[in-house]
């Protein structure tokens, strides 16, 4: 328990010690301090620490030098390197002060738990400074009579300390102030130095480590100047034409250092200076003058100076000063070339004469005029012809003939020797042979072989070939004696033509041309190919040239690819004088790409895709189809032409049945008042020719009626409204064809409406009239045009006799089923029977037997519009066989004549509307 | 003498002797401008008659051609001696009148003071070579000056220049008497020549 407390008591009088105040200083009072207090080390060197410990902090505090522990930041220096001194002292050792860091503290672990910082210090490593080495001097001139002399020294390896470097200098009997340099450490500069004292100047480097001095520079400022350059620079032409003085002024004075001069000159324009010899210069001296200059040419010159024994340095050049040479007269006529143009007349030539400006080293001054003297030679009598000309160039009309054209340049010194060109009048001298271009750099280089007769010169002409433009000419003249010139000013990628013509002393020979260029690269874009023709399995392609300015150099050949969309491309190389080329072997009615690409030396370029596509069938592939087919088509027809020829009966049996004559039929002769009973059974009889080649029976009941569709129903309600006269008596007989349709058996007033339907018809129908009321009906045969099926009273007749009730439950419709519209014809008379049911508030046994009864108010009339009717009736029954066409007009025109017509059958042809036999 | 015989002693007087030569004739050029700039900065008139500076010697002297080099080397010494004393009182009355206001004419009168001091070193260095003493400066020295007035100041600085001028031309002609080849050993004591 004591232990306890008094470790507690000990670590409360720790920190009290190292936190309270001190009473004297009002600082920190430490438990301990370490030596040495924040040294500066060298780099790699060891080091030791010592950590001394107060005594009052032992009295108190208990603790001792073997509880302290270093550390370097945060890092606890390994045990290994303490060493207890004493109780109070504890040293740690470093063998590589680059291990260290900041900062290097000295702590106590209290009560072996509680780790108090006792003291620390800042450790700075760095290295000595080195010698400094390559000390350098330099004395700039700043002004007439001030000079700074600079000095540069390379300050040795970085030290990682504050390091100071100073420039010091002193004459044996005089030290001066050191010169510190500013921001840098490798230079500084002294003001104001003084010439013709050798002055020791050395550098001295220091920092915390050490000190180091360069070697001494033992020198004489005035030996190591740079003056300023001369000022003040003129340039002054005389009278000669090659001659410039050159005038400046020194900066320097001749008691403080004499000096040499270089001059430097050169034209302006020029790139390259040319020197005045520096032994011409090596003497003071403020001006010169330089020989073996141009004419009338502009020269810039500058100039600069150093001391004249060659100690030091050079100065700047000076400013540049331009002078002009005087002029002098031109130093050569100007070269001269002609075109002739022998096109408007044959006696004439228009002779374009055209010379070169002289070269200013030249003209030697400003030429003022031309003058051009011409002389005919072949007639000698004849004076020369002189022209003064401002221009290059000079028009003539000359007859045809030899010339000898003379110029000469003038400007305001004199003439020029003068310039001869020989016309002559025909070019029948031998030409240059081997013509040959060679690109060199920015020049093309033209050569030639030269003829074996001797040549004066050699006019070398060129133009750039253009597609759009004409051919504008350039020229220039070469010496007989050289067989190659180099053309200037040729531009890249342009095809140049380019001839040269020999010239004689006696003549001119012909001129020999080459196409060349400069530089080629690829064409400017690719040949545009389309096609000409496509076939099964060729192509034909044709394409354009490339104009000369799209070319870009020679096209060497022209390559066609093309493939098709999922298969292999095929190359093609093709001449390049050809615009035209035929592509075989394609695959039939396939897509094929192509594209054509030109090529020059320099590369190739490609031209937009075309696309076509092959035929199917080659040329006549489709006329040996085609052909046959029509021949074997034709031949089909043929033979069921014959084959209907030899079936004629049989085809009309089906198709044009034979229609009786009423006219010759023997109800002609029946009596009307006893009517014969129609033999039902003897069809035969009925139908000779045997139209009707099958029937079948329809029941319907007579409850049936809802069976009926609305739509059924409606043509019924029309005729109800449009027939309302007639409501009753000629309903269902009414004149409408049983092939008609349901509204054209309403739309009886229809004049134009026909009757398609050309099936095969019920053609007779017995028609019962029962007797009113309790009457005896009179059963009158009458001819029906109704395609309805045989009443059934006539069948029950003869296939269920007694059964008279019958047909009013149930009706037999016969169905004709002969004709190839069956179901056609079939429809409309049941619809047909649907109206007339309507009519007669459903009473179909009404209908189906035509009963007139007393709802009728006019049975006669009845009688007899029913007679009328049944004319009708047959004449379209007659169209209902025949497909004619149905002529309702007759069913309205009859009421008209009802009351003049017989009340009997009478056969129809004897009346106006009845049936007539088509 | 010894040492005057040897090559590299001939070869360090013709050196010294040559520098000797131009820096005078600089220090001359340097003078002459700093007169200018001196009489136009104390607003004196450039016409005006000083009296002999105490403690020059005159730069004229009778029989000079006579003179040996030793003479003209002693003669010379006393002389900048004297200068460079003068002028660095100059320099400090320079300071104290017109403190940094005219810091060029202040610049002038050192690069003039260094080039004195520098001919002084000079001249030592040839007296040297010659194996002749060198006389103390305290006793070449010249006296204290008395107190002045400004006005007696500047006349005095402007008798001061006038004088180094005259002196740089003597000492030009003298270190050129000096540069020439030694005659024959015995022909002549000392470094007497004719000019």
């Amino acid at each position: 328990m004591f232990s306890r407390w008094n470790w507690v008591a000990c670590g409360f009088y720790l920190v009290l010690n190292i936190c309270s105040p001190d009473a004297s200083g009002g600082l920190v009072q430490s438990c301990g301090h370490i030596i040495p207090e924040s040294p500066v080390l060298a780099l790699g060197s060891n080091f030791t620490a010592l950590c001394i410990l107060n005594e009052s902090c032992l009295d108190f505090g208990n603790i001792y030098a073997s509880q302290i522990i270093w550390k370097i930041k945060n890092r606890v220096v390994p045990k290994e390197q303490y060493r207890e001194i004493n109780r109070t002292v504890s040293s740690v050792t470093f063998n590589d002060t680059s291990l260290l860091a900041t900062p290097l503290t000295c702590n106590i672990l209290a009560d072996g738990q509680i780790e108090q910082n006792i003291y620390g210090i800042t450790v700075t490593v760095g290295l000595a400074p080195e010698k400094p080495e390559n000390l350098s001097c330099i004395v700039h001139q700043m002004a007439r009579f001030t000079y700074d002399m600079t000095c540069t020294w390379n300050p040795g390896r970085h030290t990682f300390l504050d390091t100071q470097f100073r420039l010091r200098y002193s004459w044996p009997e005089e030290t001066f102030p050191d010169c510190i340099p500013k921001d840098v450490n490798n230079s500084c500069t002294i003001a104001d130095i003084q010439f013709f004292v050798n002055t020791e100047i050395w550098v001295e480097a220091a920092n915390a480590l050490g000190k180091a001095e360069s070697d001494p520079l033992v020198v004489d400022p005035v030996d190591i100047v740079k003056p300023l350059s001369p000022q003040n620079v003129s340039v002054s032409s005389g009278a000669l034409p090659n001659f410039l003085k050159l005038f400046w002024e020194n900066w320097i004075s001749d008691t403080v250092m004499t000096l040499k001069f270089n001059i430097r000159y050169k034209i302006v324009g020029d790139t390259d200076w040319m020197e005045v010899p520096l032994e011409d210069t090596a003497s003071p001296r403020t001006s010169f003058g330089i020989q073996g200059l141009r004419p009338y040419t502009k020269y810039v010159f500058s100039i600069r100076c150093m001391k004249e024994d060659g100690l030091g340095y050079w100065s700047d050049w000076s400013e540049e000063k331009t002078g002009i040479t005087a002029a002098d007269k031109p130093s050569k006529g100007p070269p001269i070339w002609r075109i002739i143009d022998a096109s408007h007349s044959p006696a004439f030539w228009t002779v374009h004469l055209m010379w070169k400006p002289l070269k200013p080293f030249e003209a030697n001054g400003v030429i003022l005029q031309y003058e051009v003297t011409v002389r005919d030679k072949s007639s000698l009598s004849s004076p020369p012809k002189k022209y003064n000309v401002t221009s290059t160039n000079h028009t003539l009309q000359l007859l045809i003939g030899t010339y000898e054209v003379t110029l000469i340049a003038r400007n305001s010194v004199g003439a020029s020797p003068p310039s001869v060109l020989l016309i002559p009048a025909n070019n029948s001298k031998g030409p240059v042979k081997n013509l040959r271009t060679l690109p060199k750099h920015d020049k093309l280089w033209v050569g030639w072989t030269a003829p074996n007769s001797y040549v004066l010169k050699y006019v070398i002409e060129w133009c750039l070939v253009s597609s759009s433009s004409d051919c504008i000419i350039e020229w220039q003249i070469a010496p007989g004696d050289v067989q190659g010139v180099d053309l200037k000013g040729i531009k890249p990628f342009k095809c140049y033509l380019i001839t040269v013509y020999p010239l004689y002393a006696d003549g001119q020979g012909s001129g020999q041309s080459v196409k060349a260029y400069l530089k080629q690269d690829r064409p400017s874009k690719g040949p545009t190919v389309q096609t000409k023709k496509v076939g099964k399995a060729e192509a034909v392609l044709t394409w354009n040239h490339l104009t000369v300015e799209e070319q870009n150099g020679f096209i060497r050949n022209y390559t066609i690819l093309y493939k098709t969309i999922d298969g292999n491309e095929t190359v093609v190389t093709v001449d390049p004088s050809k615009t035209e080329y035929t592509l075989s072997s394609l695959t039939s009615d396939t897509l094929y790409t192509v594209r054509m690409m030109a090529s020059t030396d320099n590369g190739s370029r490609t031209g937009p895709d075309f696309t076509f596509t092959t035929q199917k069938f080659g040329k006549g592939e489709i006329e040996a189809i085609v052909v046959p087919v029509c021949l074997a088509f034709l031949l089909i027809v043929l033979l069921g032409v014959l084959f209907c020829f030899n079936k004629r009966d049989l085809i009309k049996k089906h198709i044009w049945p034979i229609v009786p004559d009423p006219s010759k039929s023997n109800i002609a002769h029946w009596s009307p008042q006893v009517p014969a009973k129609h033999n039902f059974n003897s069809k035969d009889q009925m139908y000779p020719e045997g139209s009707f080649t099958d029937v079948s029976v329809v029941e319907i009941e007579a409850d049936d009626k809802k069976s009926f569709s609305e739509q059924d129903l409606k043509p019924f309600d029309l005729l109800k409204k449009e027939k309302s006269t007639s409501e009753g008596h000629s309903s269902g007989i009414g004149g409408s064809s049983c092939m008609s349709s349901p509204r054209q058996s309403v739309s009886d007033s229809d004049e134009g409406e026909t009757t398609q339907n050309t099936s095969s018809t019920v053609q007779y129908s017995t028609v019962v009239l029962n007797g009113y009321r309790d009457q005896t009906p009179v059963q009158v045969f009458s001819r029906s045009e109704s395609t309805q099926p045989l009443l059934d009273s006539e069948e029950r007749s003869e296939d269920h006799a007694g059964g008279a009730d019958i047909p009013a439950q149930r009706q037999q419709y016969f169905r004709q089923n002969g004709g190839q519209d069956e179901t056609n014809t079939d429809r409309p008379c049941f619809e047909r029977t649907k109206q007339i049911t309507h009519a007669n508030e459903g009473d179909l046994v009404g209908f189906v037997q035509l009963q007139i009864s007393g709802q009728s108010s006019q049975p006669l009339g009845l009688g007899m519009e029913k007679n009328t009717q049944e004319a009708a009736l047959s004449n379209v029954l007659q169209t209902c066989t025949e497909g004619q066409t149905v002529r309702p007009e007759t069913v309205e025109e009859n009421p008209l004549s009802v009351d003049e017509m017989p009340k009997s059958y009478l056969p129809q042809t004897v009346r106006q509307g009845g049936y007539m036999p088509q | 003498m010894a040492a005057a015989d040897s090559p590299s002693a001939a070869l360090r007087r013709r050196d010294l002797c040559s520098r000797g030569i131009r820096l005078a004739g600089k220090m001359r050029a340097d003078v002459v401008d700093l007169l200018d700039a001196y009489v136009e900065q104390q607003g004196l008139d450039a016409s005006a008659s000083v009296a002999a500076v105490e403690g020059v010697p005159l730069a004229a002297v009778e029989r000079w051609d006579e003179q040996t080099g030793t003479q003209r080397l002693l003669e010379n010494l006393a002389a900048y001696r004297a200068f460079r004393a003068l002028l660095a009182q100059m320099l400090e009355e320079q300071r104290e009148q017109l403190g940094e206001a005219d810091a060029g004419l202040g610049r002038a009168l050192a690069a003039v003071l260094l080039q004195v001091s520098a001919f002084t070193y000079h001249l030592e260095e040839l007296l040297r070579l010659e194996s002749r003493g060198i006389p103390g400066e305290e006793e070449d020295g010249p006296p204290a000056p008395p107190r002045l007035s400004l006005f007696e100041q500047k006349l005095r600085g402007l008798g001061v220049l006038r004088e180094l001028a005259q002196w740089a031309v003597r000492s030009v002609r003298d270190l050129r008497q000096l540069a020439k080849p030694s005659p024959a050993p015995g022909a002549a004591p000392g470094l007497a020549e004719s000019p």
